[in-house]
């Protein structure tokens, strides 16, 4: 199968106050196309750094990110964007609805940065996540595990090749917890795209169809 | 639909900036609008079938209050090429609750005042202890023809109404005048002055210039007229340049507080796929919108402000042009352009991952 996201030697160092901090130290993993993969790993390991790099949103110290067979490291900032917007999307833990749009704008939203069509797409994604008749709430007028379930609705409106996605249980209660997990996994064998999941959750990480453990900025198996 | 929202979400402070913009749009409408009343007054001045002014030397006022009017006018009548000298007594006299200068000026020279067709009420001077006003005086205090005035002790009966436009908003004959004003023998305060050929306005001029005193082509005069009120204008300026700075600072505020209070979704906008161009273009898209708003609620505001002026002070003038509309419209523009541009750099600029992390 071929490989959709791959990472090289991902090193990443934080400095402040001349003071560097390594997040990541080589890191090497790579994703096939419609592969779920699951990171897990205790806080502080570079979990989160090893998905914002692989999603494009941070620049590596040292190592490079290859994307559909597109290497990262070549781009400009715009390339990188570009990049990030024609296969990537993202679920975060604490899911990231602007809060002045509804949930069906917010969807939309995702198509409308990228320039595409709108039409009824956001109605039928949030039909997907079972959500069409709350397509007019805004967040705080839905529950979190609802807001979680647009979340998704929006990074995957696009059709991505690769959902990133930080912990999208993590801010969730169990019974909401399951009915996420089973919406990814449902969609994930439906679409066919590649899922790379973050948690700290051995029973959510255990969904994937690999587990990854990391430990002090290095995968360890 | 995202700017909009935007604003939208913070209404009391979107409505405090949009204000904040149109005080300023609208301080500079009107106080353009105001110094057109010195132009007016400039134009009123010169609007005369006449092609020179003639005043009296400083120390000639001061110690006669104006010109002998009958040597004076020979003297001008005598100088080559000169067809007619129009002598002006200007009084002080108070109408309609503001001190107006009385034309006194003898009737037979009305001609060059005004055309026949705007008398529109009554009829022009004759003599005697009667007055002819402008319509906005006339307007202003509500005088109409046959309605009598008592000023200096004496009992003025409106005798015409003529359409504005003409020099003085009060006229009244000049011998009357003098003898309210109890001067011994007849005197002007200065000297319209007809030249029979036009080519021959400067030569005229710089003959009269050899007697000893003040002389103006109207276009000269104008200018001297338009150059005193050179000091207004600075000051005005300088209140125009406040507004646009204090408009500019405002919007500086509003935005960059957005900017920072949003911080955290620049970087979801740009976790899901927006460029620095889309942020950048987002924030001042919403700079724009209230910038729009405020240049509407300007306008409203000077229209408002305009019409309270006017009913309060009916002489007074505030001729706004269309094209100062648009003006006013550009410098908001400019204004909000520049306050936003520093906040939607750095909103563009923002590390994504820092602001998806920020609390």
């Amino acid at each position: 199968m071929d490989t959709i996201l791959e990472t090289r030697n991902l090193t990443k160092v934080y400095r402040a106050d001349g003071v560097a901090t390594p997040a990541l130290r080589g890191v090497n993993l790579a994703v096939a196309a419609g592969e779920f993969v699951s990171v897990m790993g205790p806080s502080g390991c570079g979990k989160s750094t090893l998905l914002y790099l692989a999603g494009l949103l941070a620049t590596p110290t040292d190592g490079t990110v290859i994307v559909a067979g597109t290497d990262a490291g070549s781009l400009s900032d715009g390339g990188r964007t570009h990049l990030r917007r024609a296969h990537i999307g993202f679920v975060f833990q604490r899911f990231n609805l602007l809060p002045t749009l509804s949930a069906e704008d917010n969807v939309a939203l995702a198509l409308r940065l990228r320039g595409t069509a709108v039409a009824d797409r956001p109605r039928d994604m949030l039909r997907a996540v079972g959500l069409e008749e709350k397509r007019r709430r805004r967040p705080n007028q839905l529950s979190v595990g609802e807001q979680q379930r647009v979340a998704i609705a929006r990074a995957l409106v696009t059709q991505p090749a690769v959902l990133l996605a930080d912990e999208p249980t993590g801010n969730l209660d169990s019974t909401s917890s399951e009915q996420v997990m089973d919406l990814v996994s449902r969609l994930h064998a439906e679409s066919g795209q590649a899922v790379v999941l973050i948690s700290h959750n051995e029973q959510v990480a255990a969904r994937a169809d690999r587990l990854v453990r990391m430990r002090d900025g290095q995968l360890i198996d | 639909m995202l700017p909009l929202a935007n604003i939208m979400a913070r209404k009391v402070r979107t409505a405090i900036s949009v204000l904040a913009v149109g005080v300023g749009v609208a301080l500079f409408l009107v106080l353009v609008g105001l110094t057109s009343m010195l132009g007016e007054i400039a134009r009123r001045t010169t609007r005369v079938e006449a092609h020179l002014m003639v005043w009296p030397a400083s120390d000639q006022v001061v110690v006669s209050g104006g010109l002998p009017a009958d040597k004076v006018e020979a003297d001008l009548e005598a100088v080559p090429g000169v067809s007619h000298a129009i002598p002006v007594l200007r009084w002080p006299f108070k109408m309609a609750g503001r001190v107006q200068n009385v034309y006194g000026i003898r009737p037979a020279d009305w001609r060059f005042f005004a055309q026949p067709d705007q008398m529109i009420d009554g009829r022009t001077l004759e003599g005697g202890w009667e007055m002819v006003i402008d319509s906005r005086l006339a307007g202003a205090g509500g005088y109409a023809v046959g309605q009598t005035v008592e000023r200096w002790g004496r009992r003025f009966t409106i005798v015409g109404i003529a359409r504005e436009g003409v020099a003085g908003r009060v006229f009244m004959p000049i011998d009357t005048v003098s003898e309210a004003l109890q001067q011994r023998g007849r005197r002007a305060s200065f000297f319209y002055v007809r030249v029979s050929d036009p080519g021959q306005v400067a030569a005229a001029r710089d003959a009269i210039r050899e007697r000893g005193l003040n002389v103006f082509t109207m276009d000269e005069f104008y200018h001297v007229l338009a150059s005193s009120f050179v000091d207004m204008d600075l000051v005005i300026g300088s209140v125009v340049f406040v507004a646009a700075f204090v408009c500019f600072l405002v919007i500086l505020l509003t935005v960059y507080t957005m900017v920072v209070e949003r911080t955290r979704e620049i970087g979801i906008l740009k976790g899901i796929g927006a460029s620095r161009m889309q942020i950048f273009g987002l924030i001042l898209a919403e700079a724009g919108l209230i910038a729009a708003g405020g240049i509407g609620v300007g306008f409203l505001l000077t229209w408002g402000a305009r019409t309270l002026i006017l009913h309060l002070q009916p002489l007074w003038t505030c001729e706004i042009p269309p094209v100062r509309f648009a003006y006013a419209a550009a410098l908001a523009a400019v204004g909000t352009f520049l306050g936003a541009l520093h906040p939607a750099m750095r909103a563009a600029n923002q590390d994504p991952v820092e602001s998806l992390r920020y609390e």
